[in-house]
């Protein structure tokens, strides 16, 4: 593995974190090339935050360790920098005030998008992505990008094997 | 505080509720009045210096964040196929993947490839895990397929993917052709696997190249051939992704290479077995062949040869490279891997040599007489340490973690039906002449014999009795002709197509002069190799040939005849499970009709008692492929059985007769 980092055009990131039922969490993320192939995996260990950080940190806790604590590590460490990453989880959105890449939120329905304006919300085949809303023109960027994927492309798919190879990890440890 | 406010409770227990002090029983002494005092409490000011000590004070702290990665290897990227195939107006692409459940559909199967039980590290198994399901891959590098694959070709396609070690013995007609070549895709692209040899049967070598031009048209296939020098040629080529190549080449070209090497190295012949192509050790234990240096490929194979590794360890770890000149492999298929099934075959010895990384073998009968035979398989796919001799239940283990094996019944819900029956034929007159008077000769000559007799003798006054069930050499009567030609005239005018076996290129080639109604073509040994794809091609293009002639030998593998609704079986081979790869030319995947199967069999003759043996063994080979069974039983058409065809008695000396058996522990063998 060489030590550059690069940034593959038309790759995107598949992000998810797991919360553990210790009240831990856990983070992978997938990047592929446009035809769902893995390029780069990157993992964390699990992390706790404590009764203090838990009480001082309130309703803002979540989006911290999602986005801040899990999903800007993550992407830190990759060498291979996605341009556009998927998340289906709402304290990921966050993660774009740390990153420089698009991300979009997969909703489940159409309805969980309806309330946004056109700007922040996009449909690509059968999924419905919703974009940050201090970056609007995230939505046109991903837009062109994810022209490009087949029109069947399974967006969430992905997402499933983060959580598989997640929860292989710790099975591995508790193993070890 | 807690003290005070513990004081203070009592204080007020006391006044609420007039209690009284006990008055001990003490002497007057004066000191006793205090006990009678309540308690007298005062609070005091403390006067205050500063602030509050108890300052929070914390700053945001998270410990850095651990992570592991892992970075996939780039696959081969291969060109697109340009030009536009004619048939692609026909062919059907994979379908989309449904969209999931919730809208009155249920929700298309995903396959997805599962680490192997011997990938322990968590690197390797993160690897299988994040593939993707095979459905979106496939579908993902845009592979046109005539047929999508169906669930259980997923599912071996992605077991293929995963396995470095793998016999995949489907029953034939299921597909194994196709799920190799697209695991070798993916494998490929995946940059699991960069060169790839692919041994075959010769007669097979243009079915290869057919099949890999219609599953995988933009691999790069080298089919190795020609002369010497270009054979080597072809055998270095570095850039050469798919080498296929027949088992015969393969051996003769592998020995020359090591002979090469064992005199470029100066080690002596016999000194490049030392390690097997999976770089496994071998120890040559001291014996005074090796000593004179007189052992080479060319010897029958090496009892003398034992590894290293411990007989406890499943897999032997790779201990050094093989010999530097030999060509490297990244995998080795071996289709019809029963070819090695004799682990001290020269076939299977040089078959071992081979560096490689991976081994494959394919084959629809990993058993056709007994079950060690499998442990030579294992030994190719280094699963067990050479020359070891796993028991029947270490096989069943071993079969468990490293044998796929499908049979139609399983998986094949809606193949059209098969179905077999045995016609059951009276002899011509003249054939019945022919055929007692054969048989009381033989048994004469055979009785006269005496304890001389062996399973050869036999062999050859049964090869004389079957040959006059086909046809009476001297009349050219043929009851069994007669029944072909009254079925054939059926068959052809309804438009159909059958494929007859017999053991013999004689009696096909008699059987051909008698039929020309019905147009038969020939395919057997005789015919050139380059002759023998334009045969397949008419037959199955020509509405006018209704028949093709086949010979066990050379029809009974590989070959798709799945337009044909009709097999007769002319005359019965010795092994159940060659019949089966016969009649399975016809009855596999892409058959549209029910195939029917007929077995010629005359009556009162040797092909009844036959039969019956058949018969029997089929039930024995089910027991062993299937479940449970872990009794060390032979399948093979032993000694007994052969002799018991005949009731041979010799003459003793006193007047009376003896039966006739086999020689107690002469090793004999099957058919």
């Amino acid at each position: 593995m060489s030590g550059q980092k690069t940034t593959a055009g038309g790759c995107l990131g598949f992000l998810r974190v797991l919360e553990l039922d210790g009240g831990g969490f856990l983070g992978g993320v997938l990047v592929t090339n446009q035809i769902g192939r893995p390029l780069e995996f990157q993992c964390t260990t699990p992390v706790k935050p404590n009764r203090t950080q838990v009480i001082l940190y309130g309703p803002t806790l979540a989006p911290f360790v999602y986005s801040e604590l899990i999903g800007k590590t993550l992407f830190g460490r990759l060498d291979i920098k996605p341009q556009l990453i998927i998340v289906d989880q709402d304290a990921l959105l966050d993660l774009r005030l740390h990153v420089p890449a698009q991300v979009a939120r997969l909703a489940n329905t159409k309805d969980d998008v309806s309330e946004l304006p056109d700007e922040l919300k996009l449909q690509c085949g059968r999924h419905h992505l919703s974009f940050h809303s201090d970056f609007p023109q995230d939505r046109d960027d991903a837009a062109g990008l994810l022209a490009a994927l087949p029109g069947d492309a399974d967006l969430r798919e992905p997402l499933e094997r983060v959580t598989e190879a997640l929860k292989e990890t710790l099975r591995t440890n508790a193993v070890a | 505080m807690s003290k005070l406010a513990d004081a203070l409770d009592w204080d007020v227990a006391i006044d609420a509720y007039g209690t009284h002090l006990s008055v001990p029983d003490v002497a007057a002494t004066g000191a006793n009045g205090a006990l009678k005092r309540a308690p007298r409490i005062d609070a005091q000011s403390v006067p205050l210096f500063g602030p509050p000590r108890f300052v929070p004070s914390w700053k945001p702290f998270w410990a850095k964040l651990k992570t592991a990665g892992l970075k996939f290897p780039e696959g081969i990227e291969l060109a697109p196929v340009t030009a536009p195939r004619e048939e692609q107006q026909a062919v059907r692409p994979i379908a989309p993947a449904k969209p999931p459940a919730g809208n009155g559909e249920p929700a298309r199967k995903s396959t997805r490839v599962r680490p192997p039980a011997d990938a322990l590290s968590l690197e390797d198994r993160l690897f299988y895990l994040l593939q993707p399901p095979l459905e979106s891959w496939l579908r993902g590098q845009e592979l046109i397929m005539p047929f999508e694959p169906f669930p259980y070709q997923y599912e071996g396609i992605a077991w293929l993917f995963a396995q470095k070690a793998a016999l995949l013995a489907d029953e034939m007609g299921l597909g194994k052709t196709m799920q190799t070549i697209t695991a070798l895709r993916l494998l490929l692209r995946a940059g699991q696997v960069r060169r790839v040899l692919l041994v075959c049967p010769k007669p097979l070598i243009p079915n290869w190249q057919r099949e890999f031009k219609m599953w995988a048209e933009e691999l790069p296939v080298t089919t190795v051939d020609g002369d010497g020098p270009r054979r080597r040629l072809l055998w270095q080529i570095p850039g050469a992704q798919v080498l296929l190549a027949n088992y015969e080449l393969v051996v003769r070209d592998f020995q020359e290479m090591l002979k090469e090497e064992s005199a470029l190295s100066g080690q002596g012949s016999g000194k490049d077995l030392n390690i097997d192509g999976l770089g496994r050790v071998l120890r040559r234990v001291k014996t005074p062949a090796s000593e004179t240096g007189r052992s080479t490929l060319n010897d029958q194979p090496p009892p003398f040869l034992e590894t290293q590794a411990s007989p406890q360890s499943p897999v032997a770890s790779p201990l050094s490279p093989a010999p530097s000149s030999l060509p490297r492999f990244d995998l080795v298929v071996l289709d019809e891997a029963q070819r090695i099934k004799n682990r001290d075959s020269l076939t299977s010895t040089v078959v071992r040599g081979i560096p490689r990384k991976r081994s494959l073998c394919l084959t629809g009968t990993p058993i056709e007489n007994r079950p060690e035979e499998m442990a030579s398989l294992f030994e190719f796919m280094g699963v067990i340490p050479p020359r070891s001799a796993p028991d029947i239940r270490q096989l069943t283990r071993l079969s468990q973690e490293y044998v796929l094996r499908r049979t139609k019944n399983l998986v094949m819900t809606d193949l059209p039906p098969r179905f077999d029956r045995d016609e059951i034929i009276e002899l011509s007159p003249a054939q019945k002449l022919a055929y007692e008077q054969a048989e009381k000769d033989g048994v004469i000559q055979l009785n006269d014999m005496g304890e001389s007799i062996t399973v050869q003798h036999i062999f050859e006054l049964v090869l004389r009795l079957k040959q006059i069930t086909n046809f009476d050499p001297l009349t050219g009567e043929s009851s069994k002709l007669d029944r072909l030609q009254a079925d054939m005239e059926e068959i052809a005018a309804c438009g159909g197509k059958a494929i007859l076996f017999s053991q013999w290129t004689k009696t096909i080639d008699w059987l051909a002069a008698r039929l020309t109604d019905v147009n038969p073509l020939i395919y057997h040994g005789g015919i050139p190799t380059a002759k023998r794809e334009p045969i397949l091609k008419r037959f199955k293009e020509d509405d006018k040939a209704h028949l093709l002639l086949m010979s066990y030998g050379t029809g009974a593998v590989g070959l798709n005849l799945q337009f044909a609704g009709y097999v007769f079986l002319y005359d019965r081979w010795w092994n159940p499970a060659v019949e089966d790869q016969a009649i399975n030319r016809a009855h596999r995947i892409g058959q549209k009709t029910q195939v029917i199967v007929s077995k010629f069999i005359c009556k009162d003759t040797i092909e009844e008692k036959i039969d019956k043996v058949l018969k029997e063994k089929r039930d024995l080979f089910a027991r062993v492929l299937g479940e449970g069974d872990s009794t060390n039983e032979s399948l093979s058409m032993n000694a007994s059985e052969i002799f018991g065809l005949f009731d041979l008695k010799a003459r003793t000396k006193k007047g009376g007769s003896k039966s006739i058996g086999p020689k107690p522990a002469t090793g004999q063998e099957a058919a």
